[in-house]
């Protein structure tokens, strides 16, 4: 046995089948139990990974700014960005590298779901080498593939389609807004491309790694929906302008309008903007509404 | 100058992102790919008569090969069911798919005077002519069973085996005509997967389920005679021998039970599972298990008269040559234990645990055959254990 093996798939084999014993044998309630317990543990990663990608979205209107004050110049709005960037204490590097510190984990509970379902006369005989001596790892073997009027072991079309479902809801929670077109068009092709993927994988595969993969997906947008509420999902739709937010098109096309390397300002307000809106605090107006009511 | 340096940056930019995306794709690639163990490859062992030997290929077809002249014939390749291998070859549902190799067949060809059975991953059981490997029945004729894994074995004029679906059948051997099946379901154990190989004596079939219960049937019509729940699944081939039954269980235990009645007589306890199927000498039982150990146990009493630490699990049945016990590891270590001397010997290593050997050891004229998972039928001098030149399986499409 490797040292993956041994360190890694041996515990969470055997902790599958320790949980599906304690559960009547049924195995999927010990990938739910699993996922749930594992993405627990992950906690602390994804929580900054989700607080990365909140910050990231808040920094979108100042990101605009940054890119149409140096849209001649992408030196300077490379440095620019790594100031704001360091200002704001984001890592646009940490989101990948918690995905990557994330990946062996997803990957080793994966194939420890795999091995443990023993589709082919193979995966049982290869079990055997990977059971602790344990009484209740023996008497569970070999575990109930029925869950909920699925069988684990064999492709369902209807998982399958969750997979894609609850993965594109999960990304569109996640994605933050891009102010660079092309950019906004690769997060676009990335939206439908994994949940896409996935789907087709999941049809072939047996419904046992669906369904890990479709609570792994639930808790993600649980906590995605805890912590940053619906996100990317609550946007409104992209305008033709570039893939921008509808809400950052007037100050950008101002802006266009009036380059500020022109008047040599940070932030430029315009005639439009200086006009009072149904918003803004108005000192007079609202006092005299204060007044009223009392 | 400026614009060359801003040009090298953003290459080198991109380059950074395409490395990084690579990298993530050869990772979720290898770790997402197939998992060991989840496609259907099959086992068969070889079994001998009048100097040839008959296999099953992971190809999905029956082998004969002259020993005397190395010939060989080959049956028409055999037809996965009606369900595929899955987009990406990972199902075994319908017959295997160890990349598009064939039906995987695991159960030992069985023969008589004039034919040969084999049973496929496929749900189908074939009959040839021993002849020339020519098709003579099969069943169903339509349609496909649930996978059979055991093997069938023939008695009085009758073919035997048990299927996925959980039941039991029979058929005329020399017709393929359906003669009874049996559901191992009943009030108190669910049905679940038949993956061993039954033994039939008196009048009475045996046979172990994954459900966990050992079961005997009355081969006249199928009857239950009695039952025998175990802790664990019983997927080994059970012994049968003057009234007892010797079976082991991934419970862990080896039991003898009375034939008659089903009633324990003794029960042995290993450190893993026991998939082979044991072997009497001399008053003497040698269960070869999992935990990687040859136990060698009073037949009588089920007391531990010896134990020989193979130091790597074994799965495949041993054979007999002489005074010899001859076992296999699963990573292809072939050790004899002399039954006079209580003495172990390691033969030979064959391909150095590149391939695994799970199927039955077949031996004939002091030369042993192992049907390994690279399309391969080894040979290895039972004396000497000098290893011979082996017979390529392979027939190609």
């Amino acid at each position: 046995m490797n040292p993956w093996e041994l360190i890694i798939q041996q515990p969470l084999i055997n902790c599958l089948i320790v949980i599906a014993s304690v559960f009547g044998g049924n195995f999927g309630v010990s990938i739910i139990i699993l996922t749930i317990v594992i993405n627990l543990a992950m906690l602390p990663l994804t929580l900054s990974q989700i607080r990365s990608s909140k910050k990231m979205m808040d920094l979108q209107p100042k990101l605009a700014e940054l890119q149409k004050k140096h849209a001649k110049d992408k030196q300077k709005l490379a440095q620019e960005q790594m100031a704001l960037y360091k200002e704001t204490g984001i890592k646009p590097a940490g989101c990948l590298l918690t995905f990557v510190i994330q990946l062996p984990v997803w990957i080793a509970l994966y194939q420890s779901i795999m091995l443990a379902m023993a589709i082919a006369p193979e995966g049982l005989l290869n079990l055997s080498s990977y059971l602790y001596h344990w009484e209740a790892v023996f008497n569970a073997l070999p575990l109930s593939r029925s869950f909920l009027g699925l069988n684990l072991a064999e492709p369902n079309f209807i998982l399958a389609i969750f997979v894609g479902i609850t993965q594109w809801v999960q990304q569109k929670m996640a994605q933050a807004p891009s102010t660079d077109p092309r950019q906004a068009q690769q997060s676009q092709m990335m939206l439908w491309l994994f949940p896409m993927m996935f789907t087709l994988i999941s049809i072939s595969f047996p419904a046992g790694l669906p369904l890990y993969w479709v609570t792994n997906s639930i808790i993600r947008i649980i906590i995605q929906y805890k912590l940053a509420g619906w996100g990317g999902l609550s946007r409104k739709p992209k305008t033709d302008e570039g893939g921008r937010d509808k809400k950052y098109v007037d100050l950008i096309s101002s802006a266009e309008r009036k380059s500020t390397d022109e008047v040599g300002a940070d932030i430029v307000i315009t005639e439009q903007q200086q006009q009072p809106s149904k918003n803004r605090y108005l000192p007079g107006k609202d006092r005299e509404k204060h007044r009223k009511r009392k | 100058m400026n614009q060359i340096s801003r040009k090298k940056r953003r290459l080198s930019l991109t380059g950074k992102i395409f490395a990084v995306t690579v990298l993530l794709l050869v990772i979720g690639a290898i770790g997402f790919g197939c998992v060991k163990g989840l496609t259907a490859i099959g086992w068969s062992g070889g079994v001998v008569s009048d100097d040839t030997i008959y296999l099953g290929t992971q190809e999905g077809r029956l082998v004969a090969f002259n020993l005397t002249d190395e010939s060989r014939l080959s049956a028409e390749k055999i037809s996965a069911g009606s369900s595929g291998g899955g987009l990406f070859g990972c199902i075994p549902a319908g017959g295997g798919c160890a990349g598009g190799a064939g039906v995987a067949i695991y159960g030992t060809p069985y023969f008589t005077d004039e034919l040969v059975y084999i049973a496929g991953y496929n749900g189908k059981v074939y009959a040839y002519n021993k002849e020339n490997l020519a098709t003579r029945w099969v069943y169903p004729r339509e349609g496909y069973l649930e996978p059979i894994v055991g093997g069938v074995v023939v008695s009085d004029g009758r073919l035997y085996f048990g299927g996925s679906d959980g039941y039991v059948y029979a058929l005329d051997a020399e017709t393929g005509d359906f003669l009874w099946e049996a559901d191992t379901r009943s009030e108190d154990y669910k049905r679940d997967k038949i993956w061993a190989t039954p033994a039939i004596a008196d009048g009475t079939m045996y046979i172990g389920s994954t459900n966990k219960v050992f079961y005997a049937f009355n081969t006249a019509d199928g009857s239950r005679k009695w039952v025998f729940p175990t802790e664990g699944a019983v997927t080994a081939t059970p012994l049968v021998v003057d009234g007892t039954v010797y079976i082991g269980s991934h419970d862990r235990y080896l039991y003898a039970l009375n034939a008659a009645d089903g009633t324990l007589k003794w029960k042995f306890m290993a450190e893993n599972w026991f998939w082979a199927k044991p072997l009497l000498h001399d008053g003497k039982i040698y269960a070869a298990c999992l935990d990687g150990k040859v136990y060698v146990l009073d037949a009588a009493t089920g007391s531990k008269l010896n134990e020989f630490d193979l130091e790597e699990p074994l799965a495949s049945d041993p054979v007999m040559h002489d005074d010899n016990v001859i076992f296999c590891t699963r990573e292809g270590a072939i050790y004899s234990i002399n039954t006079a001397q209580n003495s172990l010997r390691q033969l030979a290593v064959i391909n150095e645990g590149k391939v695994e050997i799970n199927g039955p050891l077949a031996i004939h004229d002091g030369v042993i055959y192992i049907h390994t998972s690279d399309l391969l039928l080894r040979r290895v001098n039972a004396e000497t254990g000098a290893i011979l030149s082996s017979l390529v399986l392979s027939f190609g499409e």
